[in-house]
């Protein structure tokens, strides 16, 4: 068995549910119902502010690695609360807040990808000099690759993948987020995860010797 | 009802990224993780998309955090935007029936204090007329036209749950005087006494300081 192989195996024992209970913990969804509920009638700003601190880095962090401007970041989280603002009567509570929130901000994020023209995915060629040589740890080193990796995936194929590993949404979520059926989250998915395969040569070599 | 088998390899290596998440739909959990159990290609891509699951998350969790100046100043930034498009939405003679009916009882307690602060406000400027010549203040609402002034000023808006006595002391330390307010989203404007300038106070200055304070909900500059 290969260091790779070993290394995956022993990821692979490691749960990565914490941090969908993180996230989405039902008692999160209905305090913050309770603060919506708050601003819808009774346009409450303390509650409004405890909303957007409570989002705030997460939209920025996942904004950023959309690949939206740094100089735009603040302007589309701020849209996307200028929206909870005005329209919090209007949330039927269908599905969860965080999946309202943050699906206004992706449609608001891909408004400011195309104002600035900016492609959802890198012309440049795959830059395997990037890849830190002088790195002795392995981890950091795949780390690199990955991320590398990710910046090659289409928006809409990242965001799918993001939702559910970085956010841990579930299928049915991430749907509702990109307002796209289930079937096309599992397609982009799956896309994505053969994109990764065919960029990254050590994982598409993982399957063969695992199996 | 009998639950749906498809036990398709197909479907099953669809659904492995949310068994990686943890956020499969139960009623697909268990034949899902039975497919894996017996097939070794599923299970060695479930290992890979755990690694890349495992990867991502450490890689967002250690992508730079914005700072929380940061997110106060964005905040700020939006607040102030809600408050100018409430203020040219809502003209500040009819507030009550832009608001909604929900919104009455605050409504009612702001202009409670909106008396206080005001018959306060007008005292202090009558004050000030008396003993200055020339240049007086003609300030006309906050919310619409801004105040042809030279003194420092700063926009304001209290916690609902501030009082009066909080909030006159507050003022007070700061060299602060309310001469308008409140308008349509509860706020007031405050300007800064001549002996708060001579000591080096600035409208912004003043406003970094009393916007920290937990009674202060919003503050910023009045721009000139």
């Amino acid at each position: 068995m290969s260091s790779w192989s070993r290394k995956v195996t022993a990821v692979a024992l490691k749960s990565v549910e914490t941090a969908a209970v993180r996230v989405l913990n039902p008692s999160n969804d209905a305090s913050e119902r309770e603060l919506l509920e708050r601003i819808a009638k009774s346009k409450d700003q303390a509650a409004f502010r405890t909303l957007y601190g409570n989002y705030y880095q997460r939209l920025s962090r996942l904004l950023s690695r959309m690949s939206v401007r740094r100089e735009d970041i603040e302007e589309v989280v701020n849209d996307t609360f200028w929206v909870v603002w005005t329209k919090a009567a209007d949330f039927r509570g269908a599905s969860q807040l965080s999946t309202w929130i943050i699906g206004i901000a992706y449609r608001r994020a891909l408004n400011a990808l195309r104002r600035a023209k900016i492609r959802p995915v890198s012309d440049e060629p795959f830059d395997e000099d990037s890849i830190s040589v002088e790195s002795t740890d392995a981890a950091e080193t795949d780390g690199q690759w990955l991320a590398l990796g990710l910046t090659r995936l289409p928006v809409e194929q990242r965001m799918a993948l993001e939702l559910t590993y970085t956010l841990g949404h579930s299928c049915e979520e991430v749907a509702a987020i990109l307002d796209c059926p289930v079937n096309t989250v599992k397609t982009r998915l799956f896309r994505a995860r053969e994109t990764l395969k065919l960029l990254l040569p050590e994982l598409a070599g993982m399957s063969g010797e695992t199996a | 009802m009998s639950p749906r088998i498809p036990d398709t390899h197909a479907e099953a290596w669809a659904l492995l990224p949310w068994i990686a998440n943890g956020r499969i739909a139960p009623e697909d959990r268990e034949w899902v993780e039975t497919h894996v159990q017996s097939c070794a290609e599923c299970r060695a891509e479930l290992a890979a998309q755990r690694m890349i699951a495992n990867q991502v998350q450490r890689d967002g969790a250690t992508s730079p955090a914005p700072a929380a100046s940061d997110e106060q100043r964005s905040f700020n930034k939006l607040w102030a935007r809600i408050e100018a498009s409430e203020s040219a939405t809502t003209p500040a003679a009819d507030a009550r029936s832009s608001v909604g009916a929900s919104r009455s009882s605050r409504t009612v307690r702001w202009l409670a204090a909106a008396v206080v602060v005001q018959a306060i406000g007008l005292g202090v400027l009558g004050m000030s007329l008396r003993g200055s010549e020339g240049g007086k203040p003609d300030f006309v609402t906050v919310s619409n036209v801004e105040p042809r002034i030279n003194a420092p000023a700063v926009r304001l808006v209290f916690a609902p749950g501030a009082s009066m006595s909080t909030i006159n002391t507050l003022l007070a330390h700061q060299g602060l005087s309310i001469v308008s307010g409140p308008g349509a989203s509860g706020n007031f404007t405050a300007v800064l006494s001549a002996d708060a300038v001579a000591t080096g106070a600035s409208a912004e200055s003043v406003a970094t300081v009393i916007s920290k304070d937990p009674n202060v909900t919003f503050a910023q500059p009045v721009a000139r």
